[in-house]
């Protein structure tokens, strides 16, 4: 304990800190659930894809809320750009920034804007407020701006540099109309972009309170004690490494446009307190959007250090400074323009698979984890709602299985890695589009076995009973299962079907558009399950016996996979029990 | 005649009686009973009976609060149960909204349904958005499952069919099959538990409404049974989530309703006592041993929200907005090895609770930084009743908090309070101006144990300008039970436009729910005088999915105009704008009915005689070591002004005046506190 003193960092006041990062806290959280619950666009609405963040004028950022990991200092580049573009001191209050474009503003996909807000106190630039929200469209070939197939990323939509969106705190009219029209729902886009702008007047009378209550100077001593703790938290974090460098691969089954696999290597090396990761060795760019943009990539990135080394790290410039990432140029994970980028969340958690991967060896055995279903499969619709004139688009992103662990079954049906976001209901769904979902359920013999058994995917069958609508999909891992770890057995892949159950059923590619539906017909998306931990021999027999009677397996699957003693085993535990008897 | 309340919570059962004549309160304390909690209900109520020579005849009411349900769902007592549902959504319950509870610790994992996989069962039928059938119920389906549950021994059932809010039609015919095949059975189904749409959800509560239904009714039972042997006569009643007073029958069927029971009643009485003195705009301000609980009243009116989780399962009912974080008397003080000090939210709880109690706790604790800095004493405790050891609280401070960090120990003793309390304050500001509203109009109501030790710091750190003390505020739950109306609320979901055609069938819609809230009233037996309806709705703009509430007291019969102006300026409080000419859909018809508000006159405050001074000693505050006076709050006289530094013991509480504070005793014997705000 008093030699760990030595190593520990010059706070200057770690209690005033802790009193100062409840604030801070609150701050953000109050700014993102205004933004959340007063937002237009089901994915900010119900999804929560979005987040908020502060920053200081030199453009750390001190604070983020974030709902969805691949948003991990992803305003960081919009705010870089800003400061590039405007000189500090041509930066005036009432002015909002918008910037979306991955390339030239530090953006992530298209449909991600940013809106940023200068906040001045007694005429000084000290903070930015900033958000960025997933809005539903921002044109481009497809419904929902994301396009698997796009072939450079003119198909994807509107790019925005970063541009003033008010003067003298007047919004800028023409622009705005300009991005609404943009748009397949324009009259969304105009309310959401305002909507975030107003979050972030939030955020800046917010913040103007606490320089009231702090003071200017005890707050720039706090920012930096914050940021300097965060920093030195995460040193320790990879001190406990074993040094040294390690590898790993992870595969995308498609590049957006044909069925062709590129490689994904993830190369961590750790040295002392000091982490690098770079991607040498990792596969060309993709033909199509499966392409990651720099803050996507960072952001996957800073996402395994925290699940693995500290899942409560708080995220700003202490963490995020903490980290070297390079990737080779012209590689999936760092295309060049105007390399498509906008379906990279697949991409993203390959990255993350791999990430896993190479840190398991670093880590103490027991901290490893097996592969998840490790995608983000989405189902686009789009057709005429019954009461909205103009059409709907309705995106969902459908979870999967996670990967097991040590000392853990991988949980069923969740979203995994660098997204988290909630779904939509059924009932909403129903009521809002012409769609009826026919089945939300577990995948039945879907997870990994192992000694701790993966998760199981999720199947989700929509129909559209009177037909008029375009179905999209982007998904992977339908060749390959998510791989099981020290014995265990991988999980079962991926399929998308059309009209399943009919004489018409059809196997779809993981990456389809505009597919039509008519009446009465229905797709249908069965998620990938997690890889399983540990020889299959060695699960325990209850909770087989709980598997079996729970259906998660077959009988028949079980004894392929764990075996028949196992199952016999775990079958006499269920014996029925008989009322009458 | 007698008045009685009680509260039935984990550790304690706290009874309040009030003589209707005089107005005089008694207040007793005894173990809860786990095993069987009506013994210690028999043991409260006979000990007033015994002691005070009440009849049973002469006790004109009883009532009371629970965490039965909740400490059942927690504990997973509840029994076996099933769940039928539409074809394709046996696994909604499991499934959720898909996310894992915590984004990056993945040793967080979501909650086992309380209804296993096995005993979900999906039978044929269907209905759409607007209620129209797609697919006829297959009655045998529903017999085949129900005898297959009957051969499993489930003792409750739910029935959970999609878009059943829109028409309970086919949920109810299962539940006539199902009652047919397992008559013992508990019954549940969603269109009566919850006529809400979102699935999710509305299974979730329905579920849980099944899982405790069984034993609820008995424990119902067992407290019946032991008010017969006592020979009290009184139909009992029961406080529900949403602070309001309910029969037995009706907790019988909506057990769920009852998983706030007890702070619920808390925050019932902060707002009548607090009201009674002035103050219509306070922040209920609850602390115990493990958790701070914060609400928010306005014109004397709690807050009330539809969604909480319940021991991480999401629940939907009216219930008092209530926000709960871990950071009490007990929550543990440590040291990262980085340098950084955290406060909670891992507690030590009652067992083995802080270091100073004895019991074998051994990391530094709120309750111990307390005693360090001397405004808890090592005897004041439950008047005496349990000696602390202070020693043993400073030796651990300094030597895991102190001296790593450089620190005096009344230094590191204080760091400790003051992290507790930037955490509560942020407890405070997610309840109000992350909604909207300014605390400096606000008054702070500080009750709970620790309530009143903290409510001082708490005010400053989120600016709140006054604190009030209720008289004896470690057991303001059972006193709020005697201050409760009994009432019921009504749902309506219909999502619409609203526009000058679908005006007229609003009120039609209110007019028919105002005919259920009256039988409902009459069935109750609350006299046409005592009665009071509120209505309110639901609405968003159209493309939005949060609905924001708008009240509309007892007049549902509204213009358009009206209505629009309304909501433009609720919307507007919460989310700091509105949207001219767009559309707003109306989502849910709201109705609370209430009645019988039997506040009998609490009797005017009135010291007991003797010299309210118990002595002095130090304590220490922000800048200092201050010798400071101690007093017995049951002596310190009427309109007394006492200028802080102080502390002001009673039996269940203790209250903090800091430096520069001043306090004056009202009428009713609470302590109200200005609290002057210093510029750091």
């Amino acid at each position: 304990m008093q030699s760990d003193m030595k190593q520990r960092p010059g706070l200057a006041d770690p209690i005033a800190m802790e009193v100062f990062t409840n604030r801070l806290l609150a701050v953000s959280d109050e700014i993102a659930n205004a933004m959340i619950r007063s937002s237009f666009s089901s994915n900010i609405k119900e999804r929560k894809d979005c987040s908020v963040a502060l920053f200081a004028a030199d453009g750390r950022l001190i604070a983020q809320a974030s709902h969805i990991p691949l948003h991990l200092g992803s305003l960081l580049g919009s705010v870089e750009t800003i400061l590039s573009a405007y000189p500090v001191d041509t930066i005036r209050d009432g002015e909002v920034f918008i910037c979306n474009d991955p390339y030239v503003a530090g953006g992530t996909h298209t449909p991600d804007i940013s809106v940023v807000t200068p906040v001045f106190l007694d005429g000084v630039l000290r903070y930015f407020a900033a958000n960025i929200g997933h809005h539903s469209d921002v044109g481009g070939t497809v419904p929902g701006s994301i396009y698997g197939a796009a072939k450079s990323i003119f198909e994807e939509g509107l790019r925005l540099p970063v541009m003033r969106l008010f003067r003298a705190g007047k919004l800028d009219e023409e622009l705005l109309r300009m991005i609404a029209l943009n748009s397949r729902a324009p009259q969304e886009r105009w309310l959401d972009i305002r909507v975030q702008a107003a979050a972030n007047d939030r955020g800046a009378r917010l913040m103007r309170e606490l320089v009231g209550t702090f003071g200017t100077g005890d707050i720039d001593a706090l920012v930096d004690d914050l940021l300097t703790y965060t920093n030195a938290r995460l040193r320790r974090r990879i001190a406990a490494m074993k040094d040294g460098s390690a590898s790993f691969e992870a595969q995308i089954e498609h590049d957006g446009i044909t069925p062709k696999e590129i490689t994904i290597r993830a190369n961590v090396t750790v040295a002392g307190d000091r982490l690098a990761v770079d991607f040498e060795g990792t596969g060309p760019q993709a033909a199509g959007a499966f392409n990651v943009a720099r803050g996507a990539l960072h952001a996957s990135v800073y996402y395994v250090v925290k699940t693995l080394l500290d899942p409560y790290l708080l995220p700003n410039s202490g963490m995020f400074s903490g980290i070297e990432i390079t990737a080779p140029k012209g590689s999936l994970l760092n295309p060049n323009p105007p390399a498509p980028v906008g379906a990279r969340s697949i991409t993203c958690n390959k990255v993350v698979r791999a990430m896993i991967g190479a840190f398991s060896q670093l880590l103490p055995d027991d901290w490893a984890q097996a592969a998840g279903q490790d995608i983000v499969p989405v189902m686009v619709f789009s057709g005429q709602g019954s009461d909205a004139p103009e059409g709907y688009v309705y995106l969902e992103s459908i979870g999967g299985g996670a990967g097991a662990r040590n000392d853990a079954d991988g949980m069923d049906g969740i979203h995994v890695h660098v997204t988290n976001s909630s779904n939509l209901p059924i009932e909403p769904l129903e009521l809002e589009y012409d769609l009826i979902v026919d089945e939300y359920a577990l995948v039945n013999d879907s997870a990994g076995a192992g000694r701790q058994r993966g998760g199981m995917g999720i199947a989700r069958q929509i129909s559209a009973p009177r037909g008029g609508v375009l179905f999209t999909a982007r998904s992977d891992g339908h060749k390959h299962g998510a791989p099981g770890t020290a014995g265990g057995l991988a999980g079962r892949p991926a399929v998308l079907l059309k009209n399943p159950g009919t004489p018409q059923r059809e196997e779809l590619s993981p990456v389809v558009a505009g597919i039509e539906l008519g009446p009465g017909e229905s797709v249908r998306l069965e998620t990938p399950g997690g890889g399983g931990f540990g020889a299959p021999e060695e699960r325990p027999a209850d909770a087989l016996a709980r598997d079996l009677r729970d259906g998660r397996y077959s009988a028949a699957h079980a004894r392929a996979c764990f075996g028949d003693s196992a199952v016999d085993t775990a079958l006499r535990q269920l014996a029925p029990r008989d009322r009458s008897a | 005649m007698y008045r009685i309340g009680f509260d039935v919570g984990g550790t304690f059962t706290d009874f309040t009686m009030i003589n209707s004549r005089s107005g005089r309160m008694s207040h007793f304390k005894t173990p809860s009973t786990p095993e069987d909690r009506s013994q210690a209900i028999e043991t409260g109520l006979s000990h007033f009976l015994n002691e005070y020579g009440v009849s049973p005849d002469d006790c004109a009411f009883i009532g009371h609060g629970t965490t039965v349900a909740t400490n059942m769902v927690i504990e997973r007592r509840g029994v076996l149960t099933g769940l039928i549902t539409t074809r394709g959504a046996r696994d909604v319950l499991e499934i959720g909204r898909q996310s894992r509870p915590q984004i990056y610790d993945y040793t967080v994992t979501k909650p086992e349904p309380l209804v296993d996989r096995w005993l979900r069962r999906e039978v044929r039928e269907r209905l759409d958005a607007r209620g129209a059938v797609l697919v006829p119920m297959d009655e045998q389906d529903v017999r085949e499952v129900a005898e297959d549950m009957w051969a499993a021994g489930v003792e409750a059932v739910a029935i959970c069919f999609l878009n059943a809010y829109r028409d309970g039609r086919h949920e109810q015919r299962a539940a006539e099959i199902v009652r047919e095949i397992l008559p013992e059975a508990y019954i549940s189904i969603s269109s009566e538990v919850l006529p809400e749409f979102r699935e999710f959800e509305r299974f979730s509560t329905t579920v849980m409404n099944a899982y405790v239904g069984p034993r609820m009714a008995a424990y119902l039972t067992a407290f019946e049974g032991r008010l017969r042997s006592l020979g009290i006569g009184v139909e009992p009643r029961t406080i529900h989530s949403n602070g309001a007073l309910m029969s037995l029958d009706a907790v019988r069927a909506f057990p769920v309703r009852t998983c706030l029971s007890g702070p619920a009643a808390g925050v019932v009485g902060a707002a009548k006592i607090a009201g009674a003195a002035g103050f219509d705009d306070i922040v209920t301000f609850d602390v115990g041993g493990t958790s701070t609980d914060v609400s928010l009243v306005r014109d004397g009116r709690p807050t009330f929200t539809t969604n909480r989780l319940v021991a991480h399962y999401p629940i939907r009912c009216p219930m008092m907005d209530i926000h709960v974080i871990g950071a009490g008397g007990g929550s543990i003080a440590a040291l990262d090895d980085i340098g950084a000090l955290s406060v909670g939210p891992r507690s030590a709880g009652s067992l083995p609770g802080p270091i100073a109690y004895g019991r074998g706790g051994t990391e530094p604790t709120v309750t111990d930084a307390n005693l360090v800095l001397g405004r808890l004493s090592g005897d004041t405790l439950l008047s005496g009743r349990m000696r602390l050891d202070v020693e043993a609280a400073k030796r651990a401070i300094a030597q895991k908090i102190a001296e790593p960090m450089g620190l005096a120990l009344e230094d590191a003793a204080l760091g400790i309070i003051r992290i507790a309390v930037a955490k509560m304050g942020r407890a405070i500001r997610a309840v109000s101006t992350e909604r909207g509203f300014r605390l400096d109009t606000f008054a702070l109501c500080a009750y709970g144990g620790a309530g009143p030790l903290h409510a001082c710091a708490v005010a400053q750190e989120t600016g709140i300008r006054t604190v009030v003390v209720p008289a004896q505020p470690g057991t303001l739950c059972a006193q709020g039970i005697l201050l409760s109306d009994v009432g019921f609320d009504f749902v309506k979901t219909g999502v619409a436009t609203v526009g000058p055609a679908q005006w007229p069938q609003v009120a039609a819609a209110f007019a028919g729910m105002a005919l259920h809230g009256l039988t409902w009233l009459d069935g109750e037996g609350v006299s046409t005088g005592d009665r009071v309806m509120r209505f309110s709705l639901d609405a968003r703009y159209a493309g939005q999915n949060h609905e924001v509430q708008i009240d509309l007291a007892d007049n549902p019969e509204i213009s358009l105009e009206v209505f629009r102006v309304l909501f433009a300026e609720a919307h507007r409080r919460e989310y700091g704008y509105d949207i001219d000419g767009r559309d707003v859909e109306i989502v849910n018809l709201r109705l609370s009915v209430s009645g019988g508000a039997t506040t009998a006159p609490r009797k005017g405050y009135c010291a007991i005689d003797g010299d309210p001074v118990l002595g002095a000693r130090p304590i220490y505050f922000t800048d200092g070591w201050y010798e400071t006076v101690l007093y017995d709050r049951t002596r310190i006289p009427l309109d007394t002004i006492i200028e802080g530094p102080a502390i002001i013991q009673e039996m269940s509480s203790t209250t903090v005046l800091e430096p520069g504070q001043k306090l004056q005793v009202d009428h009713q014997g609470n302590i109200v506190i200005e609290v002057r705000h210093y510029a750091k």
